[in-house]
């Protein structure tokens, strides 16, 4: 049974179609929710989370409806919403236990599961201290530490990493790779940032004006291709040339010498051209596939095939 | 934190080199050649006992230019100094050679792009640029909102209130109404914040077109692989003082107590690995499980002889990266120190 299903799912804002006959099965794993601004994202976490009547069509999560099981629906869900939402006069500690509460935990059992997860989301003696003198990133941990307090099954994580700096990103996105791994639970991650899904998580849906554009593990976007790239410090044509010679199909791109690879022995024909002309090499690398491509328009040249075309 | 071993920043006005060749759009008023369109010399600002920006000193010629740093490092107190918001409470700011501090016709010169979302949500894209034009005393303040409109991509969006706009839509109406005057020098504080894929790659190019034409642009993020893909000019901002500054490929050049890391993957690696041991420029060999981790000291040394090293020993190399020479890699090392 797949975690999340929807099946022709539409949601109308007056003439504005957020959401229009979305189809879509998320099996468990870390998940990268990507797509333009306006192409439906929130619409679906919020019909997700029970809070909005889809216009048509059905979604589930974990087999229940989202309209008509919304309750039970809450049991299973964590949500760490993008915005600001924390009361900032109130500890870490007493905030997180009382969305506990809510979620229907013993006083008890709530206590010791803010303990937790505060401790799992790397807040300790602070979570004593009131919300509102925390950074960026110790909120962000809160939101987090909240969104798991009732043992969901599925987290929806609304772009996580908003105003972090880089090592406060680094931090969250191995917390929520650890998340993902420790509590073995499906993470959903919206995000605007490819290079971030690229890291973290293993699937990616992409919708787009309210369609499935995309959905597909990481790896089918990040795949290989059979160019390899070469980059030397200086004497970039010259080694066009040489390669050339060889009989190799190379051409400049830019500081890189981009190289077809037809059999394995052109590893070999660059080395040597290499070490013949005695530039000093920077790298070589085989081109790999990159989710931006997918938002790219760039026309595919001939040695370096767009990624997304080799299936 | 106490005194940063700086890197010795590169403080030269730097040329737009990584841009390559300037286009002919007119810039307005021409400045001296060779004076900087930004300086800093020995500026700091403190509110109360608070330091915010400590004994900052650069100068930034045509070009772009990324300002990073961890939050509260002062990238914003900095920005807030060059549009003329704060006066800097030691030093001097000079933009286009004057002060900017309650001068405006320096501000004819500048586009402010602010991090806060300062726009009036019932005003229509076109009215918010307008607004922006007649601020600055332009002319033709409908010929110059509508241009400035085309050049983020908004038309058709511009007859809308901005408080139905996304987050993306309502960063590009601020960045045209920060450039609507057609200033020299472009300030944006976290201009890609709340963008989307297309709409930051379109950011991107505008930033680098805008370069190409003459103007000089600084820009503060915090997603360094994009700051990688617009250019390679840095200010690096750790507690207030400047880290570094210039090209970040100079500037981990200049680490030289940091060895450089560079993993191999070849059809023999630990052949490769007895041979490569066998070099002066190379001091460290590790086996991993995806191959071989090299440490140098002498990194063009090591570039030089890696390819004939490996002919010699008969070993294919299939993948070699250098592994900390990225703004990643970089960045980690001013800031951990």
């Amino acid at each position: 049974m797949p975690l999340i299903e929807a099946t022709g799912l539409t949601k109308h804002y007056g003439p504005v179609k957020a959401l229009d006959g979305l189809d879509l099965a998320v099996e468990p794993g870390i998940i990268g929710l990507v797509g333009a601004n306006g192409a439906g994202k929130s619409t679906l976490i919020k019909i997700l989370l029970g809070l909005l009547t889809p216009t048509s069509g059905t979604a589930t999560v974990l087999g229940m409806d989202t309209v008509r099981e919304t309750r039970a629906i809450r049991h299973v869900v964590g949500y760490m919403p993008e915005h600001d939402c924390l009361p900032p006069d109130v500890s870490a500690t007493d905030f997180v236990t009382h969305m506990a509460r809510i979620s229907g935990l013993p006083r008890a059992a709530a206590r010791e599961r803010t303990a937790e997860v505060l401790r799992h989301v790397g807040l300790y003696e602070e979570r004593y201290r009131q919300i509102g003198g925390y950074s960026t990133g110790m909120k962000q941990r809160v939101k987090l530490a909240q969104a798991l307090v009732h043992d969901p099954k599925l987290l929806l994580l609304d772009e996580p990493t908003n105003g972090l700096d880089p090592a406060g990103r680094d931090e969250m996105l191995d917390l929520i790779k650890r998340t993902g791994t420790d509590f073995g639970i499906t993470l959903v991650v919206a995000s605007h940032l490819l290079g971030e899904i690229e890291q973290v998580c293993s699937y990616l849906l992409a919708i787009d004006a309210g369609h499935l554009l995309q959905s597909a593990p990481i790896s089918n976007f990040t795949r290989r291709t059979p160019v390899l790239a070469v980059e030397v410090e200086d004497g970039a044509d010259r080694l066009v040339d040489a390669l050339t010679a060889k009989g190799a199909r190379a051409r400049r791109d830019e500081a890189r010498v981009l190289v077809a690879i037809d059999s394995d022995v052109l590893y070999d024909t660059v080395r040597d051209a290499v070490a013949d002309l005695g530039v000093p090499l920077v790298r070589i690398r085989q081109e790999r596939g990159r989710l931006e491509d997918l938002f790219r328009d760039a026309a595919p040249s001939d040695v370096s095939p767009a990624a997304g075309s080799v299936q | 934190m106490t005194t940063l071993p700086t890197p010795t920043p590169t403080p030269t006005p730097t040329p737009a080199a990584s841009l390559g060749a300037t286009a002919s759009v007119t810039p307005t008023a021409p400045i001296a050649p060779t004076a900087p369109a930004i300086e800093l010399r020995r500026v700091a600002r403190w509110y109360g006992n608070v330091v915010a920006v400590n004994d900052v000193s650069f100068a930034l010629g045509v070009g772009v230019t990324g300002l990073l740093g961890p939050n509260g490092a002062g990238k914003t107190t900095l920005l807030h100094m060059l549009a003329g918001f704060l006066a800097p409470s030691a030093g001097e700011v000079l933009v286009l050679g004057r002060r900017p501090h309650r001068d405006p016709s320096v501000y004819r010169q500048i586009g402010l792009v602010p991090e806060r979302e300062a726009v009036y949500p019932f005003l229509t894209g076109l009215d918010y640029v307008k607004f922006n034009a007649r601020l600055q005393g332009l002319r033709d303040p409908e010929g110059a909102a509508r241009a400035a409109v085309a050049r983020v991509g908004l038309v058709d969006a511009m007859d809308r209130a901005i408080g139905t706009y996304s987050k993306g839509m309502r960063q590009r109406v601020k960045v045209a109404g920060a450039l609507v005057h057609d200033p020299q020098v472009l300030l944006l504080d976290e201009p890609f914040n709340g963008m989307d894929p297309r709409q930051r790659i379109g950011m991107m190019e505008l930033l680098a077109e805008l370069a190409t034409s003459g103007r000089t642009i600084l820009f503060s993020s915090h997603i360094l692989e994009e700051v990688e893909q617009v250019g390679t000019e840095i200010l690096v901002l750790v507690a207030g003082r400047l880290a570094a500054s210039g090209d970040f490929r100079a500037i981990r050049a200049l680490m030289t107590d940091r060895p450089h890391n560079v993993t191999i993957r070849s059809s023999d690696d630990r052949r490769l690995a007895v041979a490569l041991m066998a070099d002066p420029a190379i001091f460290a060999v590790e086996l991993t499980e995806s191959g071989l981790a090299i440490q140098t000291s002498q990194l063009t040394a090591f570039r030089r002889l890696i390819a004939g090293v490996s002919r010699t020993a008969g070993v294919r190399l299939l993948e070699v990266v250098p592994a900390d020479e990225s703004l990643e890699s970089v960045f980690e090392y001013l800031v951990r120190r």
